[in-house]
């Protein structure tokens, strides 16, 4: 079980991922609704584990990502991106990402890869 | 998806902000090319697209799914916004918004059949020749730092090492089986170094994948290790083998995994803004209007019995009140762009269908309303804005007649003006023709020729918001759908507000709404007559005056004042509230230029209340614009003088 910070710039997305997690015994550590707010959130908060979104304003989410591994290297990364992003995705995996769920949220699918993230 | 329910409420408010910025920047890229604008369009596609499929409206996510499509060839600069791809665009966002509506409703979007848009995005896309990239998705992301090296041939050993054989198979259903591999790699990289892959990191990066991954590994993490790294989340199975080959003690490579970022104290952000459901909102002022009634009550009573302490106490809760009235009535406060916003998409529809050009601009948006007065203004606004491209505007060819620039110009402004906020709507058109307005008064039986003849032009104006009046030859499509300017001035008049037109023939039309910023809570007078109550908002009254009852005069069936040179007509109000001998007082009130003077017994005072309407069951009240509770628990009737004069 860990300390989750949850990166979208919706709040319905935020909304439904926190429920999710939440009830797979997670805390959340917190929430940003772009890439700037996920960097400066991180940094606050230490979340053992980060769902980032990639489409975002301000700055998208693989920037957020680089961001955030520049700050700690370990940190754990998990992308949220949908069907036609792989491009994305496997910039952000070379970028450090270490997992990714896909929209739509399927509940067990993503508290799988949290545990398995928050156990490498 | 019953399971999502307690997320719709969020879903449609998110949705209508995504569908808003969506329409707003097709407007922009209209006018030209915009990095931005694009962008922002393909996220709020993407955004809308996500949610739908989360909620599960498959045809609210299949229609953004192929305008995303479209804005992928657009944003990668293989394509751009032309007129027909505009109208496109905005009949698909529409249509979302029509699924927004229904998802709002209760509906999950099922009935709204977007086949015919999708068709035509596709074939927009077949016509540019072929499928959106799938690399369009990715916004010109620098080259990596670290290139991934070309591992598909054996790598020098720095020392004896233990070799491993792993075949990795991932899942079927996995949905993006190429990542999932290139995740394995990555874990395994971290333990040890790769000899071979097969198929290389380069094929599964362009997406040549079929789910099963051979490698080759030295590391002396041990198999267990390898075994953990290589599986995760849909990986069906990881198979290890270790190849038999001299052993020899390895140094082992330090992983650290417990370095922390020097946490620089950086000013912490956090979420400033909190969603709240408006009915909620609603409940809270009522709650806090039941709280200003029960305070001029507990204030009554101090004063009744005279009780120190209780007078103190019920002053601080005076206090606390007055602050929490001007905070609701704050919050309820919502910017005039969430209606502004709008505006430009009717204006350019309007323009296109009419064939003329217009350059419409918008001013003082930031402006902010009560949100009951904003409900009402949309639809009076609109109509507005569609007369003033359809009535006003000239077409092109007209205007270069006229020696006027072939594009019109239309201008919506918003400002706050002490009390009130002032809406203007310019336009440089034609103007209001008199001539005609009045001749289409007389054929519409609404004036006699002779009375006609002898009004000014602000008269004739005037008859644009009697009801029935419409100078439009034929209904068209946009503006006359059968409610005329009489409609809107109704609209406004139910706001509390006014409406006023200036027009100056062949130089173009002025229409100024002046409104109440709010509605809930008002300053009446409260006067007595007969021993009743009734309250008159002060806003409304021009003066208050002496009155003997020897001094009226009859004219006609009327009965009038002479006050201050000024002829005066007199409303009794004996059938509201019964005869009266005293009335000694007089008070004079004004709507628009028409004054009339109520006489009462009594002035008791001045006082901020809270006006309830009346509810449906009472029916129609003429001249009662509803009512409010005083502090000694008496309903009074507060005047609609509107109604009255």
């Amino acid at each position: 079980m860990g300390k989750i910070l949850i990166v979208d710039d919706t709040l319905f997305m935020r909304t439904l991922l926190k429920n999710i997690l939440f009830s797979g015994g997670h805390t959340i550590a917190g929430e940003a609704g772009d890439g700037e707010e996920a960097i400066a959130k991180y940094k606050e908060l230490k979340p053992d584990l980060v769902t980032m979104d990639v489409v975002m304003p301000k700055m998208n989410g693989i920037e957020a990502l680089k961001g955030i591994k520049a700050l700690d290297p370990a940190a754990r990364v998990v992308m949220c991106t949908a069907v036609g992003q792989e491009q994305m995705v496997k910039l952000a995996i070379k970028s450090g990402a270490k997992g990714y769920i896909v929209k739509p949220f399927q509940a067990p699918k993503v508290l799988e890869e949290v545990k398995n993230v928050l156990a490498s | 998806m019953s399971e999502f329910e307690a997320y719709r409420g969020l879903f449609v408010a998110e949705s209508r902000e995504n569908h808003e910025n969506l329409v707003k920047n097709l407007l922009i890229l209209e006018k030209g090319s915009d990095q931005n604008a694009i962008d922002e369009i393909f996220r709020s596609c993407h955004t809308l697209k996500g949610a739908s499929a989360s909620m599960g409206y498959a045809e609210m996510e299949r229609l953004c799914h192929a305008m995303e499509d479209v804005f992928q060839l657009v944003r990668s600069g293989t394509a751009e916004i032309t007129q027909d791809l505009g109208d496109l665009l905005l009949a698909c966002s529409d249509l979302l918004e029509q699924m927004i509506d229904d998802v709002e409703g209760g509906g999950d979007t099922s009935s709204l059949n977007p086949d015919d848009q999708v068709n035509s995005l596709k074939e927009w896309i077949g016509q540019r020749g072929g499928k959106p990239e799938k690399k369009g998705a990715a916004p010109a992301a620098p080259a990596l730092e670290s290139p991934a090296s070309p591992v598909s041939e054996p790598l020098p050993l720095e020392g004896n090492v233990p070799e491993f054989e792993i075949t990795v198979t991932v899942a079927s259903e996995c949905m993006m089986k190429d990542v999932r591999a290139m995740l394995a790699i990555g874990n395994l990289e971290s333990l040890g170094t790769i000899l071979t892959i097969n198929p290389s990191k380069e094929a599964i990066d362009e997406g040549n994948f079929d789910g099963v991954l051979k490698l080759k590994i030295a590391s002396d993490a041990g198999e267990e290790a390898l075994k953990t790294a290589a599986s995760g989340t849909e990986i069906a199975a990881v198979d290890v083998k270790a190849v038999v080959k001299q052993e020899a003690p390895a140094v082992k490579k330090p992983v650290d995994n417990d370095k922390k970022p020097a946490a620089a104290a950086d000013k912490s952000r956090e979420i400033k803004n909190l969603r709240v459901d408006i009915t909620q909102l609603d409940h809270i002022m009522n709650l806090v209007e039941d709280l200003v009634i029960n305070r001029g009550r507990l204030k009554q009573i101090s004063e009744q019995h005279k009780i120190k302490e209780l007078g103190e106490a019920i002053g601080m809760v005076e206090r606390s009140v007055s602050e929490l009235q001007n905070l609701m009535m704050n919050i309820r406060m919502i910017p005039l762009n969430q209606i502004f916003n709008r505006l430009p998409r009717v204006v350019r529809d309007v323009a296109i269908y009419d064939k003329k050009e217009v350059e419409f601009v918008i001013e003082g948006g930031e402006t902010e309303l009560d949100r009951s007065v904003m409900d009402g203004l949309n639809d009076p606004l609109l109509h507005l804005i569609r007369n003033a491209v359809n009535h006003g505007i000239e077409s092109p060819d007209e205007r270069e007649k006229a020696g006027k620039p072939r594009k019109g110009f239309v201008k919506l402004s918003a400002h706050r003006d002490r009390d009130n906020v002032i809406i203007e709507l310019v336009d440089d058109g034609a103007g209001v023709n008199v001539e005609k307005v009045k001749a289409k008064a007389v054929e519409r039986g609404l004036v006699t020729k002779e009375v006609a003849d002898t009004y000014t032009t602000e008269q004739a104006v005037d008859l644009l918001f009697q009801p029935g009046f419409s100078t439009a030859d034929k209904i068209s499509d946009i503006s006359g759908r059968g409610v005329g300017l009489d409609v809107v001035k109704r609209s406004i008049e139910s706001l509390k507000g006014t409406i006023r037109v200036e027009t100056t023939p062949g130089k173009g039309s002025r229409f100024e709404l002046l409104l109440p910023p709010t509605m809930a809570i008002v300053d009446v007078m409260i006067v007595r007559i007969n021993g009743r109550r009734l309250g008159i908002p002060i806003s409304s009254i021009v003066e208050v005056a002496n009155f003997k009852r020897d001094t009226t005069h009859f004219i006609g069936e009327g009965e009038a004042v002479l006050l201050r040179d000024e002829v005066i007509q007199l409303m009794w109000l004996n059938d509201m509230v019964g005869e009266s001998e005293v009335c000694e007082i007089l008070i004079v009130v004004q709507y628009e230029k028409r004054k009339c003077c109520i006489p009462v017994d009594l002035v008791e005072g001045k006082q901020e209340v809270v006006v309830k309407p009346l509810s449906k069951l009472i029916g129609n009240t003429r001249g009662v614009s509803g009512i409010t509770i005083l502090g000694d628990g008496e309903v009074v009737p507060v005047l609609d003088v509107n109604t009255i004069v």
